[in-house]
């Protein structure tokens, strides 16, 4: 697969503060989730990425090419940044084929992209309304909007989510992972978790300006030894259940429910313990209604890492 | 493509971006509410023509000079008031407002050269101003000259109108430089204004020369002395092909140093 | 007993309302226009005529040591209430108090507009008049520091010098006409700032509006005074007013024949004018259509 993005050991200093240090990643095409506390180095890193900002040591290249003074490459970059910030005094039309007017469309082209964009986030009602006038959620569906306009091969989003009720959410999740089906790459940053969840498994989580891991969520999940696998399991006779799996050796813990019908089993090779729990309920002499991995989620590798 | 084509369509292309960002921009600009504000205020001078116009009817003088008038109280008006005003305030916005806006991503996230965002917001600021002070230059003109309009009297407007675009230019590309620079551009640019401008004018000898308004000043025709000439008070004129040469190097070289800044300069927004 | 959620617990006293609810609005605004350094530059720079004129007392009680600069002129320096007004309404003090409103003054109210604040202030038990009063006593504190501070210390510093209080009992209205002229200029100044500060969401748009009308005020007056010869017009200038007035309280002829109080109600007039905008203006919703 052709990288899209590639850093090396990118770091950026602001004064004596450290915004982002030593990072060295690739991204590929698909859907990227950048995920990490609030002044992790998140948007440092995508205003990097964007050049936005310049590395204080090591390179940042998109699509093969140095992003700094390269300002050709924004036309298959699409940016939708943090700050709710617009120009005072237009309405969310003239922003658009503004905006568009500057990619060098011609005017009818460029009022064919901003109908389309205002279509797909559902302020086509509103487009000749004062973007002072917006509320919070259509000023973000906005800049959506201008981000996606000129179909870019790559688009960059700050916590495009943030401000959105539940139903426009899901509706622009569903559009993103719309973009990854035509091939395109999305790099979405946020700093909650169902959100990235929703959207994506790779993940790139950063903290205090450090990547901490990178890729599959489940991947980096198994990757973590100190914490092993918690599983959930609710039967009909959880105690004899148990006993299948006292004498196993990955099986470090177990716990038994309050309520006489669960049972809370620590290992650490999950593999392993699945297989000798299917040869067990296969002999259906159990009745489970339920079985649930606590931790197998991207809040407990993150508290994981983090703590690490 | 060979050498000389493709630099042909690199300069194309760098204009083509220049003329997009600019008209993006000057209509943007002429649509403000800021800018009618400001429009009112150019138009001062016309009130003042007006009520001197009115005083000499109503004190039923004998003779009017019109010109007199023009050359200077008008000019002083214009020449140490309203563009510079105008020019501090439009030039220092072209980078400041994107900063202090946090807007200036979605103009550095398009594909245009850095340079042609500062090129094509001071040319849509410069004709912004050229457009309220021509024509508030014009109604005070009439104002004072009905009446008594002749060939040489239009010709003076000319000569006026071209020095004060001259002063709309020299004075925008210094203020676009502060701005693309300094964080805090207008208290600079006040500085410089109403202090540098004010005073270094009158020093004798060539302390004078280096102050933008000498240049301007030097185009302007013998005024009568009288009460009123300020203008021309302790001037000690340029000639005018150096003066030209002088301002345009002066508006080249500060536009150029702005490019240059905006290109190279990481602008944080402050929290 | 209850169980108490770990970091809350039910406050079961009495709410009582504050005595100053503005005071921490002020107290906010001077530390934040004091962290500005072009402010900070100017400010100080304000001190300069207070210096000037606190050396000029002790030179006029040590006149014999200065006599050899003097070369046998009788009076140079005479300190009796045209010294006072001389300070009070000199172009160097009135243009820097107007500087300082343009530099710190400018975003009281426009940056509140431009982070969507006063939304923030409105919801807490905090009146209009109360967010207001706070932010003129942001301007009041250091017009006062630059008028009335160094006013009263003259009059102490003149006592002390001359070792007697004989100035005070020649001049007994003096401390009044000093408290008198500084509350005027104080109001005046800090509703001029405010008024314009409100005017916009740019801070530079607004300075630039507080120095534009400060100058063209004078520059009208005294373009029309120089053509008509008529001082009526001269009321037009900000500048020539603040000045009538501070001759008239000082009891020492005005700078242009014009009866002061008719300054004076061009003051009040503007002060008027700048208090209905800024209450217009300064509102907790803002209703966009």
């Amino acid at each position: 697969m052709t990288t899209v993005i590639e850093t090396v050991k990118l770091s950026k200093w602001y004064g004596s503060v450290l915004g982002l240090s030593d990072v060295s990643l690739k991204i590929e095409p698909g859907i990227v989730g950048l995920l990490g506390p609030n002044g992790a180095g998140k948007s440092t890193f995508l205003k990097l990425v964007t050049g936005l900002l310049k590395p204080s040591l090591g390179s940042v290249s998109v699509f093969g090419e140095k992003i700094i003074g390269n300002y050709r490459l924004f036309a298959r970059i699409g940016f939708c940044p943090e700050q709710d910030s617009f120009y005072d005094e237009m309405t969310g039309w003239e922003f658009l084929t503004g905006l568009m007017r500057l990619h060098g469309y011609s005017a009818a082209e460029s009022r064919r992209r901003a109908t389309h964009a205002l279509e797909t986030v559902e302020l086509t009602k509103d487009r000749d309304r004062m973007i002072r006038a917006y509320s919070r959620g259509m000023r973000q569906r906005l800049k959506f909007a201008q981000a996606i306009a000129h179909d870019p091969d790559l688009m960059i989003m700050d916590e495009p989510l943030s401000g959105l009720d539940p139903l426009t959410k899901r509706k622009l999740i569903r559009l993103i992972k719309n973009f990854k089906a035509e091939g395109k790459t999305v790099v979405v940053s946020s700093h909650i978790l169902p959100e990235i969840e929703a959207l994506t498994q790779t993940i790139i989580l950063i903290h205090q300006g450090k990547v901490f891991a990178q890729g599959d969520i489940h991947v980096i999940r198994d990757l973590i030894e100190s914490h092993p696998h918690l599983i959930s399991i609710k039967c009909d006779d959880p105690r004899r259940l148990a006993s299948h799996f006292l004498r196993a050796p990955d099986v470090l813990k177990i716990h038994f429910g309050s309520d006489g019908r669960s049972l809370l089993l620590e290992t650490n090779n999950r593999d392993q313990f699945f297989g000798r729990l299917t040869a067990v309920l296969a002999e259906g002499r159990f009745a489970v209604e339920e079985i649930t991995s606590p931790d197998d989620n991207l809040q407990a590798v993150f508290d994981y890492l983090i703590e690490k | 493509m060979n050498e000389p084509s493709r630099k042909l369509s690199v300069w194309t292309g760098f204009a083509a971006s220049t003329g997009r960002v600019f008209s993006l921009f000057f209509a943007r600009g002429r649509k403000a509410r800021r800018t009618k504000v400001l429009f009112a205020f150019s138009f001062l001078p016309v009130v003042v023509s007006l009520m001197l116009r009115f005083h000499h009817v109503l004190s039923e003088s004998r003779s009017f000079d019109g010109a007199y008038y023009f050359s200077n109280i008008i000019m002083v008006f214009y020449l140490n008031l309203i563009v510079l005003i105008l020019a501090l305030f439009y030039g220092t916005s072209v980078c400041s407002e994107e900063v202090e806006g946090r807007t200036l991503s979605y103009l550095l996230t398009r594909p245009l050269p850095r340079p042609t965002i500062v090129l094509g917001k001071s040319l849509a600021a410069v004709l912004l101003i050229a457009e309220m002070v021509g024509v508030s230059l014009l109604f005070s003109f009439l104002a004072l000259n009905f009446g008594h309009l002749s060939p040489v009297a239009c010709s003076r407007l000319l000569k006026y109108g071209g020095v004060l675009f001259l002063g709309v230019l020299s004075y925008s590309a210094f203020f676009v430089f502060l701005g693309s620079a300094l964080k805090r551009s207008i208290f600079f640019g006040l500085l410089f204004s109403f202090g540098w401008e004010n005073i270094v004018q009158y020093f004798p000898g060539s302390t004078q020369r280096l102050t933008i308004i000498h240049y301007l000043k030097s185009f302007l025709p013998e005024a009568s002395s009288g009460r009123f000439s300020f203008l021309t008070f302790r001037l000690e004129a340029t000639r005018p092909l150096p003066a030209l040469l002088i301002l345009t190097l002066v508006t080249a070289g500060f536009l150029a140093l702005a490019c240059l800044v905006f290109s190279k300069k990481e602008y944080l927004y402050e929290d | 007993m209850t169980i108490r959620e770990k970091g809350y617990s039910h406050w079961d006293g009495c709410l009582s309302a504050r005595p100053r609810p503005w005071w921490p609005i002020t107290r906010m605004g001077i530390g934040l226009m004091l962290k500005k350094k072009p402010f900070r530059f100017f400010y100080y720079g304000g001190f300069i005529p207070a210096l000037a004129f606190l050396i000029g007392i002790y030179i006029s009680e040590r006149i014999e040591d200065f006599r050899y600069l003097t070369r046998g002129s009788q009076k140079i320096l005479e300190v009796n209430p045209a010294y006072f007004k001389a300070y009070f309404t000199s172009d160097f003090l009135l243009f820097m108090l107007v500087v300082l409103l343009a530099v710190g003054g400018a975003g009281l109210i426009s940056e509140d507009l431009a982070s969507n604040s006063l939304q923030l202030y409105f919801s807490r038990p905090l009146k209009k008049r109360d967010y207001l009063f706070g932010k003129a006593a942001v301007l009041a504190f250091f017009i006062l520091t630059l008028t009335l501070i160094p006013g009263l210390f003259f009059v102490v510093f003149k006592l002390l010098f001359s070792g007697s209080f004989n100035f005070l009992s020649a001049f007994p209205w003096l401390p009044l006409s000093i408290i008198g002229y500084s509350g005027l200029a104080t109001v005046f100044f800090s509703l001029y700032g405010l008024c314009f500060s409100s005017l916009s969401k740019n801070r530079r748009y607004v300075s630039l509006l507080i120095f534009a009308l400060y100058l063209l005020s004078d520059l009208l007056a005294s373009i029309f005074y120089d053509n008509s010869k008529n001082p009526v017009l001269t009321l037009l200038s900000l500048k020539i007013n603040l000045q009538q007035v501070g001759a008239g309280i000082f009891k020492q002829k005005p700078p242009f024949p014009v009866p002061w109080l008719w300054s004076l109600f061009v003051l009040i007039v503007l002060a008027s004018a700048f208090l209905f905008f800024l209450r217009r203006k300064v509102r907790g919703v803002e209703v966009v259509k």
